[in-house]
């Protein structure tokens, strides 16, 4: 097996056996193996006896794709995983047929955390709109809060006074920073390593801390309004600032040192599931997981949105595209990040946090979309104004949602164990996915 | 005396079908001279349920207290995050909060090997059933944990059209943890006082175990 | 967008800008053959479908399916509006071009109800299989609603329909009225919408 090498094909265990057995046979000095039925069909095997039942739900199917999925040929039986497994990243299901231990379809089944999130933000005000959108992708509530915050200031025709854009840039990428560090634990946690994980909190919690310092919230920050940031900096966070800048090159190093040479890391993650350019674009993906794919699409490079025109960062890409090169994207990224926030704090401009904004926001009627680049891809959201003090319609499109759909595009031909480990590459986020 | 009014299993003898018109049998209990005897040399009544009451309780409640206290320090949770809470839980679980101090840390990945389910986060109506199914397959005694206003109360998704509004609609709940989500400190906070809990042995509990004077011993050593 | 109204003439209307999206509609029948042309074509080259959304205009009677497109050649984001029926809201699928496009409109077919005719998957995504009602349309009223579902019983203070509003009135002088108070408003809101539930 190969990095580069897009058809890697595992051996059906089954036909394997087979072999095996006529081989045997032969060197034994039998002949052929002599089974009823004439050699075809299931009656040929009554082993499989039974197995084309195993697993298919007590309702017809609904659509073609659910009549494929349904339809056990020889030898194959449905396996559910999910809704709670312990390594599915929140609770989603994935139907998987198999063939012995290699995956022949996979349906991904959602929606166990589906909260109505859109529906409760159109009977929302402005306001609390960016209350709500926050457990979204509970891992990037800074980014959640800020496409909302984009949207609705170009509703509302208001300008974002300088010091807040520097403030909000800073605090999205310090969001970015954990998140990706997280990613790189959760990978070793689904393949059985339990140490990154560990390093991967270390570092989270200091993050978080750090943003609780400024914002007054743990994990849903809550932190932006319109028209600019709820505080300014204060001492508390300036100190934990230097305190985490120093420590956060150790803290993501350590997980490198555990992971990147790792061997066994690196046998099951070389040339899983390989997802090419062509693909990804036609599925959607975004993010990390398009540019390890080799597509240089970076919402803060291509639209530039906030202060991102003012810095100077790469966009880095991975030309392999298996699940290593997603890994390895997420720990360029972090790098970047840290490099951003050096810029950022060494140009913070002084001045106000917020601008003037009446408690009650009734923007003009009109449409606005606003798109960010989130730890997961192109994160963005339409809005519709009808004049009152509640969004027409709110609208997000989450990146791990459309990510979600290259499962099975990638998965068929692998074992399932390596399901874990491309999923966890992928690093979608169920409140995200569900809203 | 109290009497646990909940408890369904009676004890004594199983009731017999009489036939109308005939006498009912004489009740006879077999030795019940010499184990009136013994009662009274010891100052012990016989509980109505079955079992003995008075100086002699004390060595098997203490040795149940002894099994509470193991209990109530080597309570090993069930791997089942729901959604923004589970990740505040896995931080309670790693090293900075380290909750492996007070004898939490294993987190099980199967329910028939979990004692406490800490439901940590929204829980949708679509979500309801599986999470009912492994609550049901946790064999007792079993306690559980409401973390966060989600599944308190529905917290900021009360109004939604496919939300549970609060996790005990749909199961018992020993300790609610409110917050959104709560610190890990918060959660630490409500296992101390599920132990306590644990050690008056209340949850969720095998019928055929008879909770009543155990709880009613022990309720001064706890507070 | 002066390369939008060449290529297309008779097709596009309504065109509109904002400081960086360029907004066009297009009818229902054309919408495969334009978003092909604006995909493969040099000219405009664009390749990324970042978003598909539906909007429910209950008072006017139709559902639109909102398009947004990147392309690396233009500096704008493109967004094309298509009008759909909302007493048959059926329109092509987009699932030929892109294959991302499936969750959307399966997630527009389960919180909508519009049927793309063509996709191959179009089933409920979030939602069980056996609910029945469509729960992002206008006319799905948020604290009715939820008491008919498995998330029954809200509280009954969230219900306007129950609140006794004679004890206020009576208190409160008669010249005294709060024409701007929110929640008056966003309860105004909702009730605008057709009354005619789907079920």
């Amino acid at each position: 097996m190969t990095a580069t090498d897009p058809d890697v094909r595992i051996p059906d265990p089954i036909e394997l056996d087979e072999l095996e057995e006529e081989r045997l046979r032969a060197a034994a000095g039998l002949g052929p193996r002599r089974v009823a039925g004439d050699g075809a069909g299931p009656a040929a095997r009554p082993e499989y006896a039974g197995f084309d039942q195993v697993g298919l739900p007590d309702r017809p199917p609904q659509t073609e794709r659910e009549q494929r999925l349904f339809t056990l040929n020889e030898g194959e039986m449905l396996l559910n995983m999910g809704p709670q497994h312990p390594s599915t990243h929140g609770v989603m299901r994935l139907l998987v047929k198999v063939r012995g231990e290699v995956i022949t379809d996979l349906d991904v089944v959602l929606g166990y955390l589906h909260r109505g999130i859109e529906k409760l933000c159109e009977n929302a005000t402005y306001t609390t709109v960016l209350t709500y959108v926050d457990p979204m992708d509970y891992m990037s509530a800074m980014h959640n809060e800020h496409a909302p915050a984009i949207a609705f200031e170009k509703l509302y025709g208001i300008e974002v006074p300088r010091r807040a854009e520097y403030i909000r840039a800073l605090v999205v990428e310090l969001n970015r920073v954990f998140s990706h560090g997280l990613m790189m634990g959760f990978l070793a946690l689904d393949m059985g390593g339990l140490t990154p994980i560990l390093y991967g909190f270390i570092n989270r919690d200091e993050t978080v801390e750090l943003l609780a310092a400024i914002s007054g919230q743990r994990m849903l920050f809550n932190f932006f309004r319109v028209g600019g940031v709820n505080w300014d900096v204060n001492d508390e966070f300036i100190n934990r600032l230097s305190r985490w800048r120093s420590n956060v090159e150790k803290t993501i190093g350590d997980n490198e040192l555990l992971l990147t040479q790792n061997e066994i890391f690196t046998g099951r993650t070389k040339g899983l599931g390989v997802l090419t350019a062509r693909d990804a674009i036609s599925l959607g993906v975004s993010g990390p997981n398009l540019r390890a794919s080799g597509v240089p699409f970076d919402v803060r490079k291509a639209h530039p949105y906030s202060i991102y025109d003012e810095l100077e960062f790469d966009v880095i890409t991975q030309p392999q595209g298996d699940s290593y090169a997603r890994y390895m994207q997420r720990v360029a990224e972090i790098k970047q990040s840290i490099h951003l926030i050096d810029q950022i704090v060494d140009k913070m401009p002084h001045g106000p946090v917020q601008a003037q904004v009446p408690g009650i926001i009734r923007p003009r009627p009109g449409r606005a979309y606003a798109a960010i680049e989130s730890p997961r891809g192109l994160y963005s959201v339409y809005a519709i104004s009808d004049g009152g003090p509640n969004p027409y319609r709110f609208r997000m499109r989450d990146p791990s949602y459309i990510t979600l759909q290259v499962m099975p595009k990638l998965m068929p031909g692998h074992l399932i164990a390596d399901t874990m480990a491309v999923m966890a590459s992928l690093d979608p986020i169920m409140g995200g996915v569900d809203k | 005396m109290a009497i646990d009014t909940n408890q369904t299993n009676t004890g004594g003898a199983p009731p017999q079908n009489i036939p109308p018109g005939t006498a009912p049998p004489p009740i006879v209990i077999p030795d019940q001279a010499a184990g009136d005897d013994l009662l009274r040399e010891f100052d012990m009544e016989e509980h109505p349920r079955g079992g003995f009451h008075g100086l002699l309780e004390v060595i098997p409640t203490k040795a149940d207290y002894v099994l509470d206290l193991i209990r109530a320090n080597s309570l090993w949770p069930l791997l089942s995050g729901l959604s923004c809470c589970a990740i505040e839980m896995m931080s309670t679980a790693t090293s900075v909060n380290d909750v492996d101090r007070f004898g939490m840390f294993p987190f099980r990945a199967s329910p028939r090997q979990a004692d406490v389910l800490i439901v940590a986060g929204t829980l949708t109506t679509k979500m309801a059933g599986p999470l009912v199914r492994l609550w049901e397959q946790m064999p007792e005694p079993k306690w559980c944990v409401a973390m966060g206003t989600c599944t308190t109360s529905g917290g900021r998704f009360k109004r939604s059209y496919s939300v549970v509004q609060g996790v005990d609609r749909v199961m018992p709940v020993d300790v609610y943890v409110p917050g959104c989500p709560p610190r890990p400190e918060g959660l630490i906070y409500g296992l101390m006082k599920l132990q306590e809990l644990v050690k008056q042995r209340r949850g969720q509990w095998p019928d055929y175990v008879d909770r009543g004077p155990q709880r009613q011993a022990w309720e001064g050593d706890v507070r | 967008m002066r390369l939008l109204l060449d290529r297309f003439p008779g097709t596009v209307s309504q065109l509109w800008t904002d400081t960086d999206t360029v907004e066009v509609q297009v009818p229902r029948g054309q919408i495969v053959d334009t978003l092909r042309t604006l995909r493969d074509d040099d000219d405009f080259g664009f390749f990324f479908l970042a978003d598909a959304a539906a909007v429910d205009y209950g008072p006017q009677n139709w559902f639109e399916v909102v398009y947004h497109l990147y392309s690396d050649r233009h500096p704008a984001w493109l967004r094309i509006r298509v009008r759909v029926d909302r007493k048959s809201p059926h329109i092509p699928t987009v699932t030929d071009l892109w294959e991302g496009a499936m969750f959307h409109e399966r997630e527009m077919y389960d919180m909508m109800g519009i049927v793309f005719d063509g996709n191959a998957d179009l089933r409920r995504i979030f939602m069980s299989p056996d609910y029945r009602s469509f729960p992002q349309r206008k006319d799905f009223i948020l604290p009715d609603d939820a008491a008919d579902s498995a998330a029954a019983g809200v509280n009954p203070l969230e219900r306007p329909e129950t609140w006794d509003l004679s004890r206020f009135t009576d208190a409160l002088p008669a010249t005294e009225t709060h024409p701007g108070s929110d929640e008056t408003a966003v309860e105004a809101g909702e009730t605008l919408a057709d009354k005619s539930r789907p079920r």
